[in-house]
């Protein structure tokens, strides 16, 4: 047996291995490794410290672990971590609706149509969406305070909304018109042979072959208000009212709130559905990033 | 402007003048061009003295309006009696048939007008193409109609044991069809335990054959008889709707046609009625005689007239004084007036009037363009005609509409405002009152000077040092990851890509405080550290958070961490994208291992990431999150920063903190207008070298 062994065919497509080859591939997997350890490491923290029933209000590595819930159980009962998560899925499913209704059709519309302004208007778009969306922090807080004057159940979400919404749609334009750029136009014309009017085509041609990308923008819209600290920090006040940035925030700033730990679970339970998310659909996200290439 | 002789159609075909007065006066001026001395001297007196009332044609054409306005104020007679002779029941086919009538009536009565104008030409085509055509619509609707009855009476002609005894066949259908659905399977289970086929195929079979037998039973529901009656029923009213709807646009489009093909002849020269009628949108187009369209312009004149003009004057302001506050900024006003409110009220006027000087030059425009066409000899677009353009040309204005709207308001707005701020004195100590002061912000801020405006060169050149470094550094570690892990013989691919995922996955704000937690004074990785370096003695401890250099390493590491997730799988992408021929056709030529990386991938690499790394860049420009999150700006050195800033602060952070935390927001705003001006720039010189832009596909 050993002889057929040694004798067996070299079948592979590759070179035989040289032995610098096998020292390189040595050092490729020493080094992955290694990151692969600097990676987990802090989140393992996380996940280690929020289930150890042993830490207090600071965190201490190293010290006894014993298993418990009890800083989910504070999460829950002691802070308004419920009300900053319904409020974070509020905000971003009405964000990720508003952005694919109006983003649908331009992106439609700029693809499609060759009409007066349009050459303007997008590059107009190409340098909105350069600009940073905190340029008008100054002018948020005030247009909130006329508007809910003029509407008094105008409340400080729907204006966040509203502000992602609205910062999101010059890129998400470009993304979603770059994507049906790709449809041949023949389709369309094939339609319109049969009848079709500009909303039939829209709606019975576009509309189903977009829909992966569509899928992505709204994705992403969705993700926006969970990762986004900035805005609702300055717009919202009330700590019920929070998102869920901004108030796990209060649990490691807050001198008479301070929970670290409470922290790390509030954080792992956050993190886990989009972590979910991230790698279940990571090409999706990354094409839909790279057809965005020219987002700032 | 010469009448001529000839008057030209939509397409472009000229036609002679029907109108003999309008005719002669334009062969008298074609005539004065070409003519000098006396001739032209006698041809000036004829056109001066060619009769305008008394004209022969002119009476005639007189005459011949006047039979038919007679004869039009006869139609309601001619309808009544029309009614009562018809035996139909339906009143859109009583409609129609009057019409028809009435078209018929016409048709006669125009004939012989034909030459004398083209309006009566006009009116004789158009009521000839519904003598033709109203009948056939007439004849389906009927027929249709009748159709519909007898499926009505025999839906519910269907009798109770019928349908009962239906039923019963129709299950022991779908009962045998069960069976032998059941049998069916059962082969082809054998023939997978034969060996025969594949469990994939045995997997697919058996959903065909189940999802075959359930068609079966669902075509045979449908043709039960109470379903298949009651879809007859449908169906004939759908064709109802549609089918005589789409004749109807045929008739239409006939009209149109025809109305493209004949011209039309005006007195007028001149478009004075758009000069006339502009303040007013939808005045001009109800003169013309486009009253639908007049309608929706009028819209925009109430717009105008109660809305944007009261509106920019001060009118129903909210505190503000409309355009005035926006130069007055609530000086010399109340106490309880504020300066930003005033400056913001006063943008809004100024969108409401551009949004009304645009209506008003759109109806100019629309107004205008007809009666030029006219006097070319182009009729006006009629209200079928006007909804055609809307739907084609008018469609992409339609649908944008409200993304303009938002933009203008959400985005477009404030950074108005911010721009605007950044030309006044807002700070702590004119809060509720501020006023222009021109460009002393920008002074303050290039000079270096003040409280506010004296860290900002300090700050930018950490912006740019941390823009730099912390951005390389993760490309650089995703770069090498992805070529790391897509060598040809690592094993656990997917294994490696997911872990180096999770820090993109992982919502940045969480590891950034969770850092934050670690490195604070008494955290556990500042400890770590510590005993690394044999620290043990508590003044030489090191303290990352209050050393600005400590601080400001660990920042550009933990970016790196951050950041390297998504170029490493940006890279991989493309890595995987790259074709195999090219490293065959290297090796063949002899390349070893490391030139095949360095000549081939990495130059692609570099080649489609490149803008995407720009953006990277940008991207940590405005990190705002992980400075703010982490220490908050600091450590904080008076000596050197002042009060307002910490050592590291960039310039996102810096406005952050003077407009909402210190209240220097005149500054602030001007920081603002700095850096995204700075971005647009970079980027645009950027995105300019992009294939895209170069080659005009926008």
């Amino acid at each position: 047996m050993k002889k057929i062994k040694s004798e067996r065919l070299y079948l592979s497509d590759r070179p035989p291995l040289t032995p610098i080859k096998v020292v390189l591939l040595a050092i490729s997997y020493v080094l992955l490794l290694l990151y692969v350890f600097i990676v987990l490491w802090p989140l393992a923290q996380i996940l280690i410290t929020s289930f150890n029933g042993n830490q207090e209000a600071y965190i201490i590595i190293g010290g006894s672990y014993s298993f418990s819930f009890k800083h989910f159980r504070y999460l829950f009962e002691e802070t308004y971590f419920f009300n900053w998560v319904i409020n974070t899925i509020v905000i971003a499913v009405a964000t990720a609706l508003l952005t694919l209704f109006v983003v649908s059709f331009t992106g439609y519309a700029y693809s499609r149509y060759r009409f007066k302004g349009r050459k303007a208007s997008l590059m107009a778009i190409m340098l909105i969406q350069i600009i940073p969306t905190f340029a008008g922090i100054t002018a948020f807080y005030t247009l909130h305070s006329i508007l809910s004057a003029i509407m008094p159940w105008f409340s400080r979400q729907m204006f966040l909304v509203l502000i992602y919404a609205g910062g999101g749609i010059a890129s998400n334009t470009f993304i979603l018109k770059g994507y049906i750029d790709s449809i041949s136009p023949e389709l369309d014309d094939a339609a319109r042979i049969d009848g079709c009017g500009n909303f039939q085509v829209y709606r019975l041609i576009i509309m189903p072959i977009v829909r992966p990308m569509l899928a992505i923008i709204a994705l992403w819209s969705f993700i926006g208000p969970f990762l986004d600290y900035l805005m609702p920090s300055i717009l919202l006040s009330d700590p019920k009212s929070y998102t869920l940035a901004t108030g796990l925030y209060t649990l490691i700033t807050d001198q008479y709130n301070m929970h670290q730990p409470v922290f790390a679970a509030g954080g792992l339970l956050t993190a886990l559905p989009i972590i979910v998310l991230f790698i279940a659909l990571q090409n999706q996200l990354v094409s839909g990033l790279s057809s965005g290439a020219v987002k700032g | 402007m010469s009448y001529g002789t000839t008057v030209r159609d939509d397409i472009g075909n000229e036609h002679p003048r029907k109108h003999l007065r309008l005719k002669e006066r334009g062969e008298l001026e074609v005539k004065l061009l070409q003519s000098d001395g006396e001739e032209k001297c006698a041809i000036e007196q004829k056109l001066r003295t060619q009769p305008v009332d008394d004209h022969p044609y002119e009476q005639a054409l007189r005459k011949a309006r006047e039979e038919e306005k007679s004869f039009l104020g006869e139609a309601e007679k001619r309808r009544e009696a029309c009614l009562s002779s018809i035996k139909d029941r339906d009143p859109r086919l009583r409609k129609w048939t009057c019409w028809l009538h009435e078209s018929e009536a016409r048709l006669d009565f125009y004939e012989p007008l034909v030459d004398m104008s083209y309006d009566f030409e006009l009116a004789y085509q158009e009521n000839r193409i519904l003598a033709r055509e109203l009948p056939i619509v007439i004849a389906l609707r009927r027929e249709l109609l009748d159709e519909l009855e007898e499926a009505k009476a025999d839906l519910s002609s269907v009798g109770k044991e019928e349908q009962a005894a239906a039923l019963n066949e129709f299950n022991e259908y779908r009962r045998q069809r069960k069976v032998s659905c059941a049998e069916e399977k059962e082969k082809i289970r054998q023939k997978h335990r034969q060996g025969l086929i594949s469990s994939k195929a045995l997997q697919n079979e058996q959903k065909r054959a189940e999802r075959s037998a359930e068609e079966d039973i669902l075509t045979k529901k449908r043709l039960l008889p109470l379903p298949k009656r009651r879809d007859r029923v449908r169906h004939i009213k759908h064709r109802l709707k549609v089918d005589i709807d789409s004749r109807w646009r045929v008739i239409h489009s006939d009209i149109s046609d025809i109305r493209r093909k004949t011209p039309i002849e005006v007195k007028k020269r001149y478009p004075w009625l758009s000069m006339l009628t502009f303040p007013i949108p939808g005045l001009g187009q109800f003169l013309i005689g486009q009253r639908q369209k007049a309608f929706f312009f009028f819209l925009g004149t109430l717009f105008i007239y109660l809305a944007a003009i009261p509106y920019s004057l001060g009118v129903g302001n909210y505190r503000g004084k409309g355009i005035a506050g926006l130069i007055s900024l609530a000086k010399d006003g109340k106490r309880l007036d504020r300066s930003i409110i005033f400056m913001i009220e006063g943008v809004i006027a100024v969108i409401f009037l551009v949004l009304a000087f645009l209506i008003i030059y759109m109806s100019y425009r629309d107004v205008r363009s007809t009666e030029k066409r006219m006097i070319a000899g182009i009729r006006k677009h009629n209200w079928f005609e006007t909804r055609m353009v809307m739907r084609g040309k008018g469609f992409p204005y339609i649908v944008s509409a409200p993304a303009a709207i938002l933009t203008i308001f959400i985005v477009l707005l404030p950074i108005a405002v911010t721009c605007l701020i950044s030309f006044t004195n807002y700070d702590p100590t004119h809060q509720s009152k501020f006023s222009w002061t021109g460009l002393e912000n920008y002074k303050a801020i290039f000079l270096g000077q003040g409280m506010a405006g004296g860290p900002f060169w300090r700050i930018m050149g950490w912006t740019v040092i941390w823009t730099l470094a912390a951005t390389t550094l993760a490309i650089f570690i995703g770069f090498v990851l992805a070529l790391l892990v897509n060598q040809d013989r690592i094993r656990g691919k997917k294994f490696f890509r997911t872990v180096y995922l999770l820090p993109w996955a992982v919502p940045a704000f969480i590891t950034i405080m969770f850092f934050s937690i670690m490195f604070s004074p008494s955290g556990p990785l500042t400890t770590v550290l510590n005993q690394l370096l044999g620290n043990t003695d508590p003044s030489e401890m090191l303290n990352i958070k209050y050393t600005t250099w400590g601080t400001r390493i660990v920042l550009i590491l933990l970016q790196g961490w951050l950041g390297s997730s998504y170029v490493f799988l940006l890279c991989t992408g493309i890595l995987q994208g790259i074709p195999n021929d090219l490293y065959e056709a290297a090796r063949i030529d002899g390349a070893q291992g490391f030139q095949q990386t360095r000549y081939i991938t990495i130059p692609i690499l570099l080649f489609q990431t490149a803008p995407l790394m720009i953006g990277q860049y940008t991207f940590n420009f405005n990190n705002f999150s992980i400075i703010y999150l982490f220490n908050g700006g600091g450590p904080f050195e008076p000596s050197k920063y002042g009060n307002l800033a910490g050592s590291s602060d960039l310039l996102i952070s810096y406005i952050y903190k003077l407009t909402i935390q210190k209240q220097y927001q005149g500054i602030g705003s001007a920081i603002t207008m700095i850096v995204s001006l700075l971005l647009i720039f970079i980027t645009w010189m950027g995105f300019r070298r992009t294939k895209s832009f170069r080659e005009e596909k926008l």
